[in-house]
């Protein structure tokens, strides 16, 4: 299990409704797309990290390593941006920083938005909640099922590599690629096997081609959805106004 | 390279989706077709799709010093095919966004592109060339998972600077800035993968005797 998997478990808000999870992400998140960077993205940027590390108590270390990632990319874009290319060779760039600052909190206050999406929300609740935007069930149920064989692949794959460095695999650059080459190759037919094993049992319980789960669904509370629509519009007010 | 969230204006993120749709929708037709026809296959497509969302989750030994991870695209487009590597990719960049934090929503349309749609699509032409051509597999597979891989970070560097053009020079000297790094970065890693890929191809030809049958491994998922 990956940490942002654990996180999105074991949160606060990992009862609350999907409805208002999505509807205060992807709203914030399209706000910061959508207006000009100051103030839009500024107040996007605070407020998610507040629902985020306050609201849903994710801890603070967990979101700054998810974080880290993403920052490294954008340290580079930075860089890219604030330097340009002329007939002298390359040069720091005038305006360049004002991009790159419009761009980087811009990017910042997307990030934001992404990481509360993907730290409170479980993957299998938003998988399930794609079915509503009208993907097809065959489609949400194979990334069901992916989802499923992932865990079990990575611990076949992760026992290998252990097994493979006990055994001295790992002890220089070419055999680590050989090693890596042959657990590889090793993982595909297994993935295989999985499948069909799987496909077998369920076949001989009857099943025809349909995944039925149950769900703890929360009813959704209409004063929360409301608060949510009501900084939203606060949010794009603020950057009509000031824009 | 993941272009992260927020990372694009919205004209291109938008852009981006538009030029992915039509290839991910016949993708999500054929698999539905797939899946119709054989419901099974749902099972081994499921497998595939995690299958490819590990390779790209393990460390490659790097050539730079940083650490670098196979991007997977030129295997799965060989063993799997292009069309369905589409969709298969499409869900892997979600869960690369949702479990690992590379990449992100707005810009999974421009990630789509580079990575299930570009890659898969030049390693499979290559594959499929370099095998009229008579070249032997290793030499087959070795350059369609290289310019594959290649590939998609051409294209990404393409993304970056049609997004953000170099205020002198504009789009060009921004994909000479975008791809001078990449290549730096990204033409020693596209040959480890390049060399990976054949590794793995011979042990599994080892395992199902000629290389036809490895596709045989996977045929529900061909189809």
């Amino acid at each position: 299990m990956t940490a942002i998997d654990r996180i999105a478990h074991l949160n606060r808000w990992r009862h609350r409704p999907l409805t208002e999870k999505i509807v205060l992400a992807l709203g914030m998140l399209l706000l910061s797309v959508v207006f000009p960077p100051f103030p839009v993205a500024v107040i996007v940027l605070v407020v998610m990290t507040v629902a985020t590390l306050a609201g849903a108590e994710v801890p603070v270390r967990v979101w700054l390593a998810c974080a880290g990632g993403p920052l490294g990319f954008l340290l580079i874009g930075v860089v890219f941006l604030a330097v340009q290319i002329d007939s002298d060779g390359i040069a720091l760039a005038p305006e360049g920083m004002s991009v790159a600052g419009q761009m980087m909190t811009r990017t910042l206050a997307g990030l934001s938005c992404f990481l509360f999406l993907a730290l409170t929300t479980p993957t299998t609740d938003l998988l399930a909640g794609l079915r509503r935007f009208g993907v097809p069930p065959e489609i949400v149920e194979i990334a069901l099922l992916m989802y499923r064989f992932i865990f079990l692949l990575a611990d076949a794959a992760y026992s290998m590599d252990r097994a493979q460095a006990a055994r001295l695999g790992h002890s220089s650059k070419r055999r680590r690629l050989r090693s890596l080459g042959l657990l590889v190759a090793n993982l595909l037919p297994r993935a295989m096997d999985q499948g069909r094993r799987l496909e077998m049992g369920l076949a001989a319980r009857g099943w025809t081609g349909d995944m039925r789960v149950l769900s703890r669904a929360t009813p959704l509370s209409v004063p929360t959805l409301a608060l949510v629509v009501v900084i939203e519009v606060l949010t794009a007010a603020a950057g009509v106004h000031f824009s | 390279m993941h272009i992260m969230e927020g990372f694009l204006p919205v004209e291109h993120a938008i852009g981006w989706f538009g030029v992915s749709a039509p290839f991910v929708v016949a993708g999500v037709m054929r698999l539905r077709r797939i899946v119709r026809e054989r419901p099974q296959a749902k099972m081994m497509l499921a497998a595939a799709g995690a299958f490819t969302f590990l390779l790209s989750a393990l460390k490659m030994p790097s050539v730079t010093g940083s650490c670098s991870h196979p991007t997977g695209t030129g295997l799965g487009a060989v063993v799997f095919g292009p069309a369905v590597m589409s969709v298969l990719g499409m869900i892997v960049l979600l869960f690369q966004a949702l479990l690992l934090a590379h990449g992100g929503l707005t810009t999974l349309g421009a990630n789509v592109f580079s990575m299930a749609i570009v890659g898969p699509w030049v390693s499979w032409g290559v594959w499929r060339l370099a095998g009229k051509l008579g070249a032997s597999i290793t030499v087959a597979v070795f350059f369609a998972a290289m310019l594959g891989d290649l590939a998609t970070y051409m294209t990404t560097s393409v993304q970056l600077a049609l997004a953000y053009p170099d205020l002198s020079s504009g789009i060009p000297g921004a994909i000479a800035k975008f791809g001078g790094i990449f290549a730096v970065t990204q033409l020693p890693l596209a040959i480890v993968e390049g060399l990976l890929t054949v590794v793995v191809m011979n042990a599994l030809s080892g395992r199902a005797g000629k290389v036809d049958e490895i596709q045989v491994l996977c045929g529900e998922v061909r189809g």
